[in-house]
Protein backbone atom coordinates (compact mmCIF):
# COMPACT_ATOMS: atom_id res chain seq x y z
CA UNK A 1 0.00 0.00 0.00
CA UNK A 2 0.91 3.56 -0.44
CA UNK A 3 0.94 5.90 2.09
CA UNK A 4 -2.11 8.09 2.65
CA UNK A 5 -4.14 5.96 -0.17
CA UNK A 6 -7.07 4.64 0.38
CA UNK A 7 -7.74 1.05 -0.50
CA UNK A 8 -10.23 -0.34 -1.18
CA UNK A 9 -10.46 -4.90 -0.72
CA UNK A 10 -13.43 -5.94 -2.05
CA UNK A 11 -14.95 -9.66 -2.10
CA UNK A 12 -17.68 -11.27 -1.89
CA UNK A 13 -18.74 -13.48 1.68
CA UNK A 14 -16.30 -15.77 2.19
CA UNK A 15 -13.11 -14.45 -0.26
CA UNK A 16 -10.63 -14.58 2.79
CA UNK A 17 -11.25 -10.74 3.50
CA UNK A 18 -11.37 -10.76 7.21
CA UNK A 19 -8.82 -13.74 7.40
CA UNK A 20 -6.20 -11.58 5.57
CA UNK A 21 -6.95 -9.05 8.07
CA UNK A 22 -6.54 -11.13 11.02
CA UNK A 23 -3.27 -12.07 9.36
CA UNK A 24 -2.66 -8.29 9.33
CA UNK A 25 -3.39 -7.95 12.55
CA UNK A 26 -1.55 -11.00 14.05
CA UNK A 27 -4.75 -12.42 15.54
CA UNK A 28 -4.08 -15.89 13.51
CA UNK A 29 -0.77 -16.74 11.62
CA UNK A 30 -0.56 -17.18 8.12
CA UNK A 31 -0.25 -20.47 6.53
CA UNK A 32 2.63 -20.04 4.43
CA UNK A 33 4.45 -16.52 3.79
CA UNK A 34 5.15 -13.36 5.99
CA UNK A 35 2.62 -10.75 6.97
CA UNK A 36 4.47 -6.93 7.17
CA UNK A 37 2.42 -3.90 8.47
CA UNK A 38 4.33 -0.55 8.76
CA UNK A 39 7.45 -1.84 7.83
CA UNK A 40 7.43 -4.30 10.75
CA UNK A 41 7.06 -8.27 11.05
CA UNK A 42 3.49 -8.83 12.07
CA UNK A 43 3.23 -12.38 14.03
CA UNK A 44 0.68 -13.46 17.12
CA UNK A 45 1.99 -11.48 19.85
CA UNK A 46 3.45 -8.33 18.15
CA UNK A 47 3.46 -5.17 19.62
CA UNK A 48 6.08 -2.76 17.56
CA UNK A 49 3.39 -1.38 14.63
CA UNK A 50 0.49 -1.63 16.58
CA UNK A 51 0.54 2.12 18.42
CA UNK A 52 0.15 3.79 14.68
CA UNK A 53 -3.01 1.19 13.75
CA UNK A 54 -6.27 1.52 14.26
CA UNK A 55 -8.15 -1.19 13.73
CA UNK A 56 -12.12 -2.72 13.46
CA UNK A 57 -12.29 -6.51 12.61
CA UNK A 58 -15.18 -8.31 12.26
CA UNK A 59 -18.64 -7.45 14.52
CA UNK A 60 -18.48 -4.07 16.16
CA UNK A 61 -18.11 -4.72 19.81
CA UNK A 62 -17.40 -2.82 23.23
CA UNK A 63 -17.83 -3.99 27.18
CA UNK A 64 -21.24 -3.74 27.86
CA UNK A 65 -21.22 -2.68 31.15
CA UNK A 66 -18.93 0.45 30.39
CA UNK A 67 -21.00 3.27 28.73
CA UNK A 68 -19.46 4.90 25.90
CA UNK A 69 -16.93 6.66 27.36
CA UNK A 70 -15.17 4.47 29.47
CA UNK A 71 -15.13 2.24 26.91
CA UNK A 72 -13.17 4.73 24.87
CA UNK A 73 -11.00 5.69 27.86
CA UNK A 74 -10.24 1.58 28.31
CA UNK A 75 -8.88 2.09 24.32
CA UNK A 76 -6.88 5.10 25.56
CA UNK A 77 -5.01 3.80 28.38
CA UNK A 78 -4.47 0.71 26.19
CA UNK A 79 -3.09 3.00 23.68
CA UNK A 80 -1.12 5.86 25.61
CA UNK A 81 -3.25 8.32 23.86
CA UNK A 82 -3.86 11.72 25.76
CA UNK A 83 -6.74 11.90 28.06
CA UNK A 84 -8.35 14.63 25.65
CA UNK A 85 -8.22 12.14 22.82
CA UNK A 86 -11.56 10.35 23.99
CA UNK A 87 -13.52 13.71 23.74
CA UNK A 88 -12.00 14.22 20.51
CA UNK A 89 -13.08 11.50 19.34
CA UNK A 90 -16.62 11.31 20.57
CA UNK A 91 -16.72 14.82 18.53
CA UNK A 92 -16.13 13.39 15.34
CA UNK A 93 -18.10 10.16 15.53
CA UNK A 94 -20.97 12.63 17.01
CA UNK A 95 -21.31 10.25 20.06
CA UNK A 96 -21.62 13.19 22.33
CA UNK A 97 -25.62 12.32 23.31
CA UNK A 98 -24.92 8.94 24.19
CA UNK A 99 -21.40 9.43 25.77
CA UNK A 100 -23.05 8.50 29.28
CA UNK A 101 -24.91 5.33 27.82
CA UNK A 102 -23.85 1.65 28.63
CA UNK A 103 -22.58 0.00 25.53
CA UNK A 104 -25.32 -2.96 25.93
CA UNK A 105 -28.11 -0.28 25.08
CA UNK A 106 -26.79 0.71 22.09
CA UNK A 107 -27.92 0.53 18.58
CA UNK A 108 -26.10 -1.61 16.51
CA UNK A 109 -25.18 1.47 14.12
CA UNK A 110 -23.82 3.21 17.22
CA UNK A 111 -21.83 0.07 18.23
CA UNK A 112 -20.30 0.34 14.79
CA UNK A 113 -19.61 4.01 15.57
CA UNK A 114 -18.05 3.31 18.87
CA UNK A 115 -15.94 0.74 17.41
CA UNK A 116 -14.69 3.13 14.48
CA UNK A 117 -14.03 5.52 17.16
CA UNK A 118 -12.03 3.21 18.96
CA UNK A 119 -9.98 3.03 15.90
CA UNK A 120 -9.55 6.59 15.48
CA UNK A 121 -8.83 7.32 18.96
CA UNK A 122 -5.17 7.46 19.17
CA UNK A 123 -4.54 8.89 16.00
CA UNK A 124 -3.12 5.91 13.74
CA UNK A 125 -1.43 6.24 10.88
CA UNK A 126 -3.18 3.13 9.04
CA UNK A 127 -6.34 2.34 9.63
CA UNK A 128 -7.56 -1.62 8.60
CA UNK A 129 -11.15 -1.64 8.91
CA UNK A 130 -13.08 -4.97 8.34
CA UNK A 131 -16.78 -3.84 6.42
CA UNK A 132 -17.06 -0.55 8.86
CA UNK A 133 -20.37 0.59 7.56
CA UNK A 134 -21.76 -2.64 8.48
CA UNK A 135 -25.35 -1.41 10.21
CA UNK A 136 -25.23 2.03 9.26
CA UNK A 137 -27.90 3.45 7.47
CA UNK A 138 -27.14 5.38 4.86
CA UNK A 139 -26.67 8.84 6.32
CA UNK A 140 -24.30 6.61 8.54
CA UNK A 141 -22.31 5.12 5.72
CA UNK A 142 -21.76 8.89 4.28
CA UNK A 143 -20.61 10.12 7.10
CA UNK A 144 -18.26 7.36 7.51
CA UNK A 145 -16.78 7.59 3.83
CA UNK A 146 -16.44 11.90 4.27
CA UNK A 147 -14.86 10.90 7.82
CA UNK A 148 -12.26 8.43 5.97
CA UNK A 149 -11.69 10.33 2.98
CA UNK A 150 -10.77 13.55 5.51
CA UNK A 151 -8.41 11.28 8.06
CA UNK A 152 -6.54 10.37 4.02
CA UNK A 153 -6.69 13.55 2.77
CA UNK A 154 -6.20 16.18 5.18
CA UNK A 155 -3.93 14.31 8.14
CA UNK A 156 -2.26 11.21 5.11
CA UNK A 157 -3.87 8.23 6.80
CA UNK A 158 -3.36 5.26 4.98
CA UNK A 159 -6.59 3.30 5.10
CA UNK A 160 -7.47 -0.14 4.22
CA UNK A 161 -11.11 -0.85 4.13
CA UNK A 162 -12.61 -4.38 3.15
CA UNK A 163 -16.28 -4.46 2.17
CA UNK A 164 -18.19 -6.24 -0.25
CA UNK A 165 -20.52 -3.44 -0.84
CA UNK A 166 -19.26 -2.28 -4.56
CA UNK A 167 -20.78 0.79 -4.39
CA UNK A 168 -19.32 2.28 -1.27
CA UNK A 169 -15.68 1.26 -2.26
CA UNK A 170 -16.21 2.65 -5.68
CA UNK A 171 -17.19 6.33 -4.22
CA UNK A 172 -13.91 5.85 -1.43
CA UNK A 173 -10.93 4.39 -2.39
CA UNK A 174 -8.08 5.10 -4.64
CA UNK A 175 -7.29 1.58 -5.23
CA UNK A 176 -9.08 -1.67 -5.37
CA UNK A 177 -7.76 -5.53 -4.60
CA UNK A 178 -10.44 -8.05 -5.76
CA UNK A 179 -9.69 -11.14 -3.50
CA UNK A 180 -11.75 -14.24 -4.48
CA UNK A 181 -11.14 -17.65 -2.69
CA UNK A 182 -8.25 -16.94 -0.49
CA UNK A 183 -6.43 -15.01 -3.98
CA UNK A 184 -5.88 -11.29 -4.92
CA UNK A 185 -7.50 -11.78 -8.46
CA UNK A 186 -6.62 -7.99 -9.39
CA UNK A 187 -5.74 -4.72 -8.25
CA UNK A 188 -6.84 -1.42 -9.88
CA UNK A 189 -5.95 2.13 -9.38
CA UNK A 190 -7.95 5.07 -9.42
CA UNK A 191 -7.33 5.44 -13.14
CA UNK A 192 -7.82 1.89 -14.18
CA UNK A 193 -11.23 1.55 -12.39
CA UNK A 194 -12.62 4.63 -15.04
CA UNK A 195 -11.26 2.12 -17.44
CA UNK A 196 -12.67 -0.75 -16.49
CA UNK A 197 -15.85 1.04 -16.46
CA UNK A 198 -16.27 0.02 -19.74
CA UNK A 199 -17.94 1.43 -22.41
CA UNK A 200 -20.18 -0.31 -24.83
CA UNK A 201 -23.21 -0.39 -27.36
CA UNK A 202 -26.34 -2.37 -25.88
CA UNK A 203 -28.32 -3.14 -29.03
CA UNK A 204 -31.92 -4.11 -29.50
CA UNK A 205 -32.74 -5.89 -32.73
CA UNK A 206 -34.85 -8.71 -34.24
CA UNK A 207 -32.76 -11.94 -34.04
CA UNK A 208 -30.19 -11.48 -32.15
CA UNK A 209 -28.01 -14.33 -32.83
CA UNK A 210 -27.74 -13.51 -36.88
CA UNK A 211 -27.10 -10.11 -36.18
CA UNK A 212 -24.17 -11.23 -33.82
CA UNK A 213 -22.92 -13.34 -36.94
CA UNK A 214 -23.25 -10.40 -39.27
CA UNK A 215 -21.54 -7.92 -36.65
CA UNK A 216 -18.81 -10.66 -36.30
CA UNK A 217 -18.35 -10.75 -40.23
CA UNK A 218 -17.80 -6.98 -40.26
CA UNK A 219 -15.36 -7.08 -38.15
CA UNK A 220 -16.87 -6.10 -34.60
CA UNK A 221 -14.78 -8.89 -32.17
CA UNK A 222 -16.28 -8.60 -28.85
CA UNK A 223 -19.71 -9.13 -29.24
CA UNK A 224 -21.97 -10.72 -26.85
CA UNK A 225 -25.91 -11.74 -26.31
CA UNK A 226 -27.32 -10.55 -23.43
CA UNK A 227 -31.29 -11.46 -22.39
CA UNK A 228 -32.55 -10.77 -26.05
CA UNK A 229 -29.89 -7.99 -26.58
CA UNK A 230 -26.38 -7.78 -28.10
CA UNK A 231 -23.51 -5.93 -26.20
CA UNK A 232 -21.01 -4.84 -28.39
CA UNK A 233 -17.60 -3.74 -26.29
CA UNK A 234 -15.79 -2.63 -29.46
CA UNK A 235 -17.83 -0.16 -30.87
CA UNK A 236 -16.75 2.98 -29.47
CA UNK A 237 -16.61 5.47 -32.97
CA UNK A 238 -18.34 2.84 -34.76
CA UNK A 239 -21.99 3.06 -34.26
CA UNK A 240 -22.96 4.30 -37.86
CA UNK A 241 -21.39 1.68 -39.47
CA UNK A 242 -23.25 -0.96 -36.91
CA UNK A 243 -26.38 0.87 -37.38
CA UNK A 244 -25.74 0.18 -41.50
CA UNK A 245 -24.80 -3.45 -41.05
CA UNK A 246 -27.72 -4.39 -39.30
CA UNK A 247 -30.16 -2.40 -41.41
CA UNK A 248 -28.51 -3.40 -44.48
CA UNK A 249 -29.36 -7.11 -43.58
CA UNK A 250 -32.82 -6.11 -43.32
CA UNK A 251 -32.81 -6.51 -39.46
CA UNK A 252 -35.13 -4.44 -37.82
CA UNK A 253 -33.24 -2.22 -35.06
CA UNK A 254 -35.49 -1.37 -32.09
CA UNK A 255 -32.51 0.33 -30.34
CA UNK A 256 -28.92 1.70 -29.64
CA UNK A 257 -28.16 2.42 -26.19
CA UNK A 258 -24.10 3.98 -24.63
CA UNK A 259 -23.58 1.95 -21.84
CA UNK A 260 -20.95 1.27 -19.57
CA UNK A 261 -20.20 -1.95 -17.30
CA UNK A 262 -19.64 -0.70 -13.85
CA UNK A 263 -17.49 -1.91 -11.09
CA UNK A 264 -20.53 -4.39 -9.88
CA UNK A 265 -20.79 -5.98 -13.21
CA UNK A 266 -17.00 -6.25 -13.38
CA UNK A 267 -16.62 -7.59 -10.28
CA UNK A 268 -19.52 -10.13 -11.01
CA UNK A 269 -18.00 -11.28 -13.75
CA UNK A 270 -14.20 -11.53 -11.98
CA UNK A 271 -15.60 -13.78 -9.17
CA UNK A 272 -17.70 -15.90 -10.97
CA UNK A 273 -21.41 -14.13 -12.02
CA UNK A 274 -24.35 -13.24 -9.72
CA UNK A 275 -25.06 -16.69 -8.18
CA UNK B 1 3.78 1.64 33.46
CA UNK B 2 2.27 -0.42 31.07
CA UNK B 3 0.74 -3.18 33.85
CA UNK B 4 -0.20 -0.16 36.30
CA UNK B 5 -2.60 1.22 32.34
CA UNK B 6 -3.89 -2.35 32.30
CA UNK B 7 -4.72 -2.94 35.82
CA UNK B 8 -6.71 0.14 35.94
CA UNK B 9 -9.14 -0.89 33.00
CA UNK B 10 -9.03 -4.04 34.10
CA UNK B 11 -10.56 -2.53 37.69
CA UNK B 12 -13.01 -0.87 36.03
CA UNK B 13 -14.31 -3.20 33.97
CA UNK B 14 -15.04 -5.65 37.25
CA UNK B 15 -16.00 -2.55 38.82
CA UNK B 16 -19.13 -2.14 36.34
CA UNK B 17 -19.83 -5.81 36.23
CA UNK B 18 -23.04 -7.32 37.81
CA UNK B 19 -21.32 -10.43 38.32
CA UNK B 20 -18.53 -9.00 40.48
CA UNK B 21 -21.73 -8.23 43.45
CA UNK B 22 -23.50 -11.02 42.84
CA UNK B 23 -20.06 -13.03 43.67
CA UNK B 24 -20.35 -11.00 46.75
CA UNK B 25 -24.21 -11.49 47.45
CA UNK B 26 -23.20 -15.63 46.93
CA UNK B 27 -20.74 -15.88 49.12
CA UNK B 28 -22.54 -14.09 52.05
CA UNK B 29 -25.03 -16.11 51.94
CA UNK B 30 -22.57 -19.27 53.29
CA UNK B 31 -22.26 -17.36 56.88
CA UNK B 32 -26.11 -16.50 57.13
CA UNK B 33 -27.00 -20.29 56.25
CA UNK B 34 -24.62 -21.15 59.22
CA UNK B 35 -25.91 -19.01 61.76
CA UNK B 36 -29.10 -20.45 60.61
CA UNK B 37 -28.37 -23.74 61.06
CA UNK B 38 -26.82 -22.72 64.40
CA UNK B 39 -29.61 -20.91 65.64
CA UNK B 40 -31.89 -24.21 64.72
CA UNK B 41 -29.81 -26.37 66.74
CA UNK B 42 -29.65 -24.41 69.61
CA UNK B 43 -33.01 -23.61 69.43
CA UNK B 44 -34.67 -26.41 67.56
CA UNK B 45 -38.59 -26.26 69.64
CA UNK B 46 -38.82 -22.42 68.30
CA UNK B 47 -37.28 -23.36 64.73
CA UNK B 48 -39.49 -26.30 64.70
CA UNK B 49 -42.52 -23.93 65.12
CA UNK B 50 -41.28 -22.01 62.26
CA UNK B 51 -41.49 -25.14 59.96
CA UNK B 52 -37.15 -24.92 59.56
CA UNK B 53 -35.36 -28.08 59.51
CA UNK B 54 -35.30 -28.67 62.86
CA UNK B 55 -34.92 -32.67 63.22
CA UNK B 56 -32.64 -32.68 60.54
CA UNK B 57 -30.08 -29.83 61.58
CA UNK B 58 -30.60 -32.20 65.38
CA UNK B 59 -29.53 -35.67 63.65
CA UNK B 60 -26.38 -33.87 61.86
CA UNK B 61 -24.88 -34.02 65.46
CA UNK B 62 -24.19 -30.24 65.05
CA UNK B 63 -22.85 -28.06 68.27
CA UNK B 64 -23.74 -24.72 68.08
CA UNK B 65 -20.82 -23.70 69.44
CA UNK B 66 -17.70 -20.92 67.95
CA UNK B 67 -15.34 -24.38 67.23
CA UNK B 68 -18.26 -26.07 65.07
CA UNK B 69 -19.45 -22.70 63.92
CA UNK B 70 -15.80 -22.02 62.60
CA UNK B 71 -15.43 -24.81 60.88
CA UNK B 72 -17.99 -24.55 59.05
CA UNK B 73 -17.40 -21.16 58.03
CA UNK B 74 -13.82 -22.59 57.07
CA UNK B 75 -15.53 -24.72 54.92
CA UNK B 76 -17.91 -22.20 53.20
CA UNK B 77 -14.60 -20.37 52.19
CA UNK B 78 -12.39 -23.46 51.13
CA UNK B 79 -15.27 -25.52 49.40
CA UNK B 80 -17.70 -22.56 47.82
CA UNK B 81 -14.75 -20.27 47.65
CA UNK B 82 -13.02 -23.00 45.42
CA UNK B 83 -16.24 -23.03 42.99
CA UNK B 84 -17.02 -19.27 42.95
CA UNK B 85 -13.51 -18.18 42.62
CA UNK B 86 -13.36 -20.76 39.11
CA UNK B 87 -16.64 -18.86 38.60
CA UNK B 88 -14.84 -15.16 38.85
CA UNK B 89 -12.30 -16.50 37.12
CA UNK B 90 -14.32 -17.99 34.09
CA UNK B 91 -15.97 -15.07 33.86
CA UNK B 92 -12.78 -12.12 34.22
CA UNK B 93 -11.02 -14.22 30.65
CA UNK B 94 -14.11 -15.64 29.17
CA UNK B 95 -16.26 -12.72 28.59
CA UNK B 96 -13.54 -11.47 26.01
CA UNK B 97 -14.66 -13.74 24.13
CA UNK B 98 -18.54 -13.56 25.13
CA UNK B 99 -18.61 -10.19 24.49
CA UNK B 100 -16.35 -9.89 21.53
CA UNK B 101 -13.69 -7.74 22.98
CA UNK B 102 -10.82 -10.05 22.80
CA UNK B 103 -10.17 -9.29 19.34
CA UNK B 104 -10.15 -5.61 20.43
CA UNK B 105 -7.03 -6.31 22.68
CA UNK B 106 -4.61 -8.60 20.69
CA UNK B 107 -3.53 -5.97 18.25
CA UNK B 108 -2.56 -2.96 20.73
CA UNK B 109 1.01 -1.86 21.46
CA UNK B 110 0.74 -3.75 24.73
CA UNK B 111 2.04 -7.29 25.40
CA UNK B 112 -0.63 -9.79 25.74
CA UNK B 113 0.62 -11.21 28.67
CA UNK B 114 -0.03 -7.68 30.80
CA UNK B 115 -3.86 -8.73 30.02
CA UNK B 116 -3.57 -12.13 31.51
CA UNK B 117 -1.64 -10.87 35.09
CA UNK B 118 -3.70 -8.14 35.35
CA UNK B 119 -6.35 -10.14 35.12
CA UNK B 120 -4.98 -12.61 37.76
CA UNK B 121 -4.56 -9.85 39.90
CA UNK B 122 -7.97 -8.51 39.59
CA UNK B 123 -9.62 -12.05 40.36
CA UNK B 124 -6.57 -11.65 43.26
CA UNK B 125 -7.68 -9.03 44.65
CA UNK B 126 -11.87 -9.68 44.55
CA UNK B 127 -11.15 -12.63 46.08
CA UNK B 128 -9.60 -11.06 49.00
CA UNK B 129 -11.99 -8.50 49.36
CA UNK B 130 -14.32 -10.80 49.13
CA UNK B 131 -12.63 -13.69 51.65
CA UNK B 132 -12.22 -11.01 54.14
CA UNK B 133 -15.72 -9.81 53.87
CA UNK B 134 -17.19 -13.27 54.41
CA UNK B 135 -15.00 -13.75 57.58
CA UNK B 136 -15.88 -10.13 58.88
CA UNK B 137 -19.64 -11.13 58.15
CA UNK B 138 -19.21 -14.43 60.09
CA UNK B 139 -17.73 -12.92 63.24
CA UNK B 140 -20.30 -10.31 63.44
CA UNK B 141 -23.44 -13.47 62.62
CA UNK B 142 -21.57 -15.85 65.29
CA UNK B 143 -21.24 -12.47 67.56
CA UNK B 144 -24.63 -12.19 67.12
CA UNK B 145 -25.97 -15.30 68.38
CA UNK B 146 -23.47 -15.53 71.07
CA UNK B 147 -22.54 -18.17 70.77
CA UNK B 148 -20.26 -20.27 73.42
CA UNK B 149 -16.72 -21.54 73.73
CA UNK B 150 -15.08 -18.91 71.99
CA UNK B 151 -11.00 -18.61 72.18
CA UNK B 152 -8.43 -16.41 70.79
CA UNK B 153 -6.78 -19.35 69.80
CA UNK B 154 -10.40 -21.01 67.62
CA UNK B 155 -10.76 -18.11 66.01
CA UNK B 156 -6.89 -17.43 64.93
CA UNK B 157 -6.74 -20.99 63.61
CA UNK B 158 -9.74 -20.53 61.37
CA UNK B 159 -9.02 -17.83 59.73
CA UNK B 160 -5.58 -19.19 59.56
CA UNK B 161 -7.38 -22.01 57.77
CA UNK B 162 -9.39 -20.17 55.96
CA UNK B 163 -7.32 -17.87 54.31
CA UNK B 164 -4.96 -20.75 53.59
CA UNK B 165 -7.38 -22.63 52.06
CA UNK B 166 -8.53 -19.49 49.82
CA UNK B 167 -5.03 -18.61 49.03
CA UNK B 168 -4.70 -22.52 47.68
CA UNK B 169 -7.78 -21.95 45.59
CA UNK B 170 -6.09 -18.75 44.43
CA UNK B 171 -3.28 -20.38 43.22
CA UNK B 172 -5.50 -23.29 41.29
CA UNK B 173 -6.90 -20.51 39.01
CA UNK B 174 -4.55 -19.86 36.67
CA UNK B 175 -5.14 -23.35 35.06
CA UNK B 176 -9.01 -22.47 34.90
CA UNK B 177 -8.23 -19.35 32.84
CA UNK B 178 -6.43 -20.82 30.11
CA UNK B 179 -9.05 -23.05 30.25
CA UNK B 180 -11.45 -20.08 29.41
CA UNK B 181 -8.58 -19.02 26.70
CA UNK B 182 -8.63 -22.21 25.07
CA UNK B 183 -12.20 -22.59 25.18
CA UNK B 184 -13.43 -19.00 24.10
CA UNK B 185 -15.72 -18.44 26.87
CA UNK B 186 -17.23 -18.97 30.14
CA UNK B 187 -18.59 -22.62 30.08
CA UNK B 188 -15.30 -24.73 29.49
CA UNK B 189 -13.74 -23.28 32.51
CA UNK B 190 -16.42 -23.91 34.82
CA UNK B 191 -17.18 -27.47 33.54
CA UNK B 192 -13.63 -28.06 34.20
CA UNK B 193 -13.37 -26.47 37.77
CA UNK B 194 -16.46 -28.52 38.47
CA UNK B 195 -15.07 -31.46 37.08
CA UNK B 196 -11.61 -31.28 39.26
CA UNK B 197 -13.63 -30.50 42.40
CA UNK B 198 -15.55 -33.83 42.09
CA UNK B 199 -12.08 -34.97 40.87
CA UNK B 200 -10.47 -34.20 44.27
CA UNK B 201 -13.25 -35.95 46.03
CA UNK B 202 -12.28 -39.22 43.55
CA UNK B 203 -8.58 -38.74 44.86
CA UNK B 204 -9.08 -37.90 48.42
CA UNK B 205 -10.63 -41.46 48.87
CA UNK B 206 -7.67 -42.62 47.18
CA UNK B 207 -5.04 -41.79 49.21
CA UNK B 208 -3.62 -39.80 46.18
CA UNK B 209 -5.08 -36.73 48.33
CA UNK B 210 -1.90 -35.02 48.86
CA UNK B 211 -0.57 -34.86 45.46
CA UNK B 212 -4.13 -33.72 43.41
CA UNK B 213 -4.00 -30.19 43.53
CA UNK B 214 -7.83 -30.04 43.87
CA UNK B 215 -8.19 -32.28 46.99
CA UNK B 216 -5.87 -30.30 48.63
CA UNK B 217 -8.21 -27.69 50.17
CA UNK B 218 -10.76 -30.83 50.80
CA UNK B 219 -7.77 -31.98 52.82
CA UNK B 220 -6.78 -28.88 54.84
CA UNK B 221 -10.44 -28.10 55.77
CA UNK B 222 -11.71 -31.11 56.64
CA UNK B 223 -14.50 -31.44 54.18
CA UNK B 224 -12.41 -35.23 53.93
CA UNK B 225 -12.29 -36.81 57.54
CA UNK B 226 -10.58 -34.59 59.85
CA UNK B 227 -9.27 -31.25 59.07
CA UNK B 228 -5.06 -31.86 58.15
CA UNK B 229 -3.02 -30.28 60.69
CA UNK B 230 -1.02 -28.46 58.23
CA UNK B 231 -0.37 -28.70 54.36
CA UNK B 232 2.12 -31.19 53.31
CA UNK B 233 5.56 -29.91 51.78
CA UNK B 234 4.87 -32.36 48.88
CA UNK B 235 1.45 -30.36 48.48
CA UNK B 236 2.68 -27.25 48.39
CA UNK B 237 4.74 -28.00 45.68
CA UNK B 238 2.20 -29.10 44.08
CA UNK B 239 0.08 -26.63 44.41
CA UNK B 240 3.20 -24.00 43.29
CA UNK B 241 3.39 -26.10 40.39
CA UNK B 242 0.08 -26.18 39.48
CA UNK B 243 -0.23 -22.13 39.67
CA UNK B 244 3.15 -21.75 37.65
CA UNK B 245 1.80 -24.06 34.91
CA UNK B 246 -1.29 -22.48 34.94
CA UNK B 247 0.10 -18.73 34.24
CA UNK B 248 2.47 -20.35 31.92
CA UNK B 249 0.00 -21.57 29.48
CA UNK B 250 -2.07 -18.78 29.78
CA UNK B 251 -0.06 -16.72 28.68
CA UNK B 252 1.36 -18.60 25.56
CA UNK B 253 -2.20 -19.46 24.52
CA UNK B 254 -2.83 -15.72 24.49
CA UNK B 255 0.70 -14.65 23.26
CA UNK B 256 0.90 -17.78 20.45
CA UNK B 257 -2.30 -19.44 19.44
CA UNK B 258 -4.86 -17.80 16.86
CA UNK B 259 -7.34 -15.91 18.39
CA UNK B 260 -9.54 -15.56 15.69
CA UNK B 261 -12.91 -15.37 17.06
Amino acid sequence: MRRGEIYGFLGRNGAGKTTTIRMLLGLIRPSGGDVEVLGGRVRPGTTAPFARVGYLVESASAYPNLTVRENLDVQRRLTRAPRAAVAEVIELLRLGGLAERRARVLSLGNKQRLSLARALLHRPELLILDEPTNALDPAGIVEVRELLRSRAGEEGVTVFVSSHILTEIAHLVDRIGIMHEGRLLEELDRDQLRVEERLYVEVGVAQPARAATLLAAAGFARVEQAGGRLRVYDAQGRVPELARVLVGAGLDVTEITQAREDLEAHFLRLTGGAQ
Amino acid sequence: MTFVQVLATELLKLRRSKVTWLSLAALSLGPLAIALMMWIVREPGRAAKLGLLGTKANLSGLSATWPAYFSMLTMVVGMGGMLLLAFIVAYVFGREYTEGTAKNLLALPVGRHWFALAKLVVAAVWWAALVVAVLAEGFVLGAALALPDFSRATALGAVHDALLAAAIAYLLVPVVAWIAMLGRGYLPPLGFALAMLLLGDVFSHTGWAAWFPWSIVPLLIGAIGKPAASVAASSLVVVALTFLAGIAATIAQLRWADNAQ
